[in-house]
């Protein structure tokens, strides 16, 4: 399914003249060096294609035949390929191998059969003059292609087009017979010729950036019934190309249809042309720097309104979208989730999503928060480094899904708020949303946990929370600039073990109390009595969910209080 | 006509993998009739018999996990194990903390289907009997519970619960799912026994059940 959506997602866009998707037998590279000659092969010029994109270089990106594969041996490309190929320069190799890899190179060319094209005799002549190495010398760059060993490419001094971007090229290229067993192709269904490699993936990266593969059997136990490589998946070389040129061109770099969600990196299209492929990413992403910041609430809002009131085109309600996490392993990929569902569907799936996280917050907070900080709440030191690795895609998949969020997300959360004993707005709005969506998901008949502070809550997690965060603003009222609270002291103990906690700090809450004016002790009394009107016994132990609960009373509680504030 | 029996199948975790993302493995959305045909041979089989699968019912919404698990990079050559066979001594161990690798999974959740196939006989491989008395041992078995190896859902860690239905009236019915579920591996073709090959039908989900083909129709390709 997912090979197959992909390879549809081809051919829609390969059909759209606006589309910047390589066609059949080509794909886009960066060429750092073209090689400018003139028609009778004589040398001009080496011209430097980089240019500066903030504070790195990069190479123009050219139409190219697509890249033979092949990790060890000599493979050439077509008219274009690294300077050990072009030149026949010794940069870590010896002089045997660099020069076998030079031969092969002109080889092809020639076997193009092309000679009586300007492009491909000039190249030749160039090429066979033996004069091409001292033409290398006298350029600039010399010394930058000797160490670097980059991508160069040939071009004729009186055209734009690169020479393997000629008419007759082209041609030749995509009529050439393609080599390999036939067989019925599982993608497609049809009788075709089999691919024994798979074209590589770029995109997909973790510390190291190298390509990788999603079909891919480079280990003997990987091979079944006797199979090697690509007979282990009967994948026609065509499908093969589709299904890969449409992966990278989803992942290619400042691609607006790709994000990365901790490790998973995750590509998203649709069936159909839609608004929601370029929306979807502004739901989720961090947004970049120089982007509005209020982007995401604004998205947001725009969605909401967009499901309340039921006014998603009819398309939307047919349209399939299709959402791809990946993430690498070595030389593999692995698929962390894979979603299909209509834009309508997925709409109301991620307005449920943004729901369940309301919760009552200070002015200067964001309404909506995105993936990442609430992600980041859940690390150690908030740093993104520190996040569980499956996390992320497993989170991803449950929203996509309107599924209960995962359980080791409520615990991660909880274990953060015991270490550092701090219950913030992106945790408390997790906590709320994992417990309501499990009651939902699981038909339980418990209440639901509010958006701000409940008093009406009988459950005994979230009143010992809200207890907890009374006793303490008692303690701040009667001892002001205080540096360490109950809460520094007391706040693991007293929500995993209340009973040996509480009674404590109630009695020392009196004393504390002593310290204040009448008007704001007969207050707290109240408060005080409130809550401790239906709890007959501190209990002994608190299980994870009411763990979760009273941290939710407990933040909305102190929420409530500079509420107060802010109205008085 | 031979007979058709019904099975319903259970389990937590399934991995159906798909041919062509073996390694890091992905599961197809529903069962494949290769692995609905291993489950009634778990539990009878015998040469004479053949089970050909005719319908599939997927009774559990579609749901999705991911794992990793720690596995072995290498295989024993089989030419290794013969000179060892003819030297007399030989070391054949991996050691599988040098071979580590770890695969990413993407298993299904909390599965059950309803399988029905059909029990074919093929009368020449056993002169002396009926075709009754097959029938028979697998109502038998089926009934009590009896299997040669315990089923399994894909891979061989994942077994699964069975149990024989005769009445589907009273069963649960399948979820709402209409969609195509593209080209699904059908089952491998053993007649070349040196090299099995796959074949793929278009499946189709059409209110939770598939109808499978039969082994010669036109719709299996390979």
């Amino acid at each position: 399914m997912i090979l197959q959506a992909l390879k549809e997602y081809y051919e829609r866009k390969s059909m759209d003249p606006d589309g910047r998707i390589a066609p059949d037998r080509f794909e886009y590279k960066d060429i750092p060096f073209v090689i400018v000659i003139d028609e009778k092969g004589g040398f001009v010029q080496i011209e430097d294609t980089r240019y500066l994109d903030g504070k790195q270089l990069r190479s123009k990106s050219f139409l190219v035949p697509q890249a033979e594969k092949c990790t060890s041996g000599i493979q050439p490309n077509l008219l274009w390929d690294s300077a050990e190929y072009v030149f026949g320069l010794c940069v870590k190799e010896k002089s045997d191998a660099v020069r076998k890899k030079h031969d092969a190179f002109i080889a092809r060319i020639q076997s193009l059969d092309l000679a009586e094209d300007i492009g491909v005799k000039a190249v030749c002549l160039f090429l066979s003059s033996g004069c091409h190495v001292d033409a290398l010398e006298q350029s600039a760059h010399a010394l930058e292609i000797k160490e670097k060993n980059p991508f160069m490419a040939f071009r004729l001094n009186n055209e734009t087009d690169l020479v393997c971007q000629r008419k007759a090229v082209i041609k030749k290229v995509q009529s050439a017979l393609l080599d390999g067993a036939r067989g019925v192709c599982l993608i497609s269904g049809e009788t075709q010729t089999l691919a024994r490699l798979q074209p590589a993936i770029k995109g997909v990266h973790d510390r190291n950036m190298i390509d990788r593969n999603l079909v891919s059997f480079n280990r003997d136990s990987f091979n079944s019934f006797g199979k090697t490589q690509g007979a282990n998946a009967q994948i026609s070389i065509k499908s093969a190309f589709k299904y890969t040129t449409a992966l990278n061109y989803l992942l290619r770099r400042d691609s607006p249809q790709k994000m990365q969600i901790a490790d998973a990196t995750t590509v998203f299209w649709s069936e159909r042309a839609s608004d929601f492929e370029h929306d979807f990413s502004s739901l989720f992403n961090e947004p970049f720097k120089e982007d509005n910041p209020d982007n995401l609430v604004s998205k947001v809002k725009a969605l909401f309104q967009a499901v309340d009131t039921g006014v998603l085109t009819r398309d939307n309600k047919t349209n399939c979208f299709y959402i791809l996490g990946l993430s690498p392993n070595r030389a593999r990929i692995s698929v962390r989730f894979w979603q299909v569902a209509t834009i309508a569907e997925l709409s109301q799936h991620i307005v449920r999503h943004f729901r369940d996280l309301e919760l009552i917050h200070a002015p200067h907070q964001k309404e909506y928060l995105s993936l990442w900080e609430l992600l980041r709440a859940t690390a150690a030191q908030e740093k993104s480094e520190h996040i569980v690795p499956r996390l992320g895609g497993e989170w991803m998949r449950t929203i996509l899904s309107g599924q209960a969020y995962p359980e080791f997300l409520f615990q991660a959360v909880l274990r953060r708020i015991q270490a550092e004993r701090a219950v913030t707005y992106p945790r408390a709005a997790i906590l709320k949303a994992c417990l309501n969506r499990k009651a939902r998901f699981l038909n339980y008949k418990e209440e639901e946990i509010t958006v701000s502070l409940d008093k009406e809550n009988k459950n005994q997690g979230y009143k010992l929370g809200r207890l907890f965060a009374v006793l303490e603003k008692i303690q701040e009222e009667a001892n002001p600039g205080i540096n360490a609270t109950i809460r520094d002291r007391y706040y693991s103990a007293g929500s995993c073990t209340p009973a040996s906690v509480f009674p404590n700090i109630i009695r020392l809450k009196n004393h504390h109390l002593a310290k204040l004016e009448k008007g704001r002790v007969i207050y707290f009394e109240r408060l005080l009595g409130a809550i401790l009107s239906d709890l007959s016994e501190f209990p002994l132990r608190l299980n994870v969910h009411d763990q979760g609960r009273f941290a939710i009373g407990y933040y909305h509680q102190r929420q409530a209080f500079f509420t107060k504030i802010h109205e008085e | 006509m031979p007979n058709n029996y019904c099975l319903e199948i259970s389990g937590e975790l399934a991995c159906f993998t798909r041919a062509e993302m073996k390694v890091e493995r992905v599961s197809y959305d529903v069962i494949t009739p290769s692995a609905a045909r291993a489950i009634f041979e778990a539990i009878l089989w015998k040469p004479p018999i053949q089970w050909q699968i005719t319908c599939i019912e997927v009774l559990n919404p579609i749901r999705w996990t991911s794992v990793r698990r720690n596995e072995v990079g290498a295989v024993i050559s089989s030419s290794s194990v013969k000179q060892a066979m003819n030297a007399g001594t030989g070391a054949l161990g991996i050691y599988i903390e040098d071979k580590r690798q770890q695969r990413a999974g993407l298993l299904l959740r909390e599965v059950r289907y309803r399988i029905y196939a059909d029990l074919i006989f093929d009368q020449s491989k056993d002169t002396d009997s009926q075709y009754a008395k097959y029938t028979s041992m697998f109502e038998r078995r089926a009934e009590k519970g009896q299997c040669f190896n315990r089923p399994y859902l894909g891979c061989r860690e994942f077994s699964c619960a069975f149990r024989l239905v005769t009445d589907v009236t009273v069963e649960p019915v399948p979820i709402k799912e209409t969609q195509s579920l593209g080209w699904m591996l059908y089952d491998m073709d053993y007649s070349n026994q040196k090299s099995p090959t796959p074949r793929f039908f278009n499946a189709q989900i059409n209110d939770g059940i598939i109808a499978v083909p039969k082994w010669n129709s036109e719709e299996i390709r390979g």
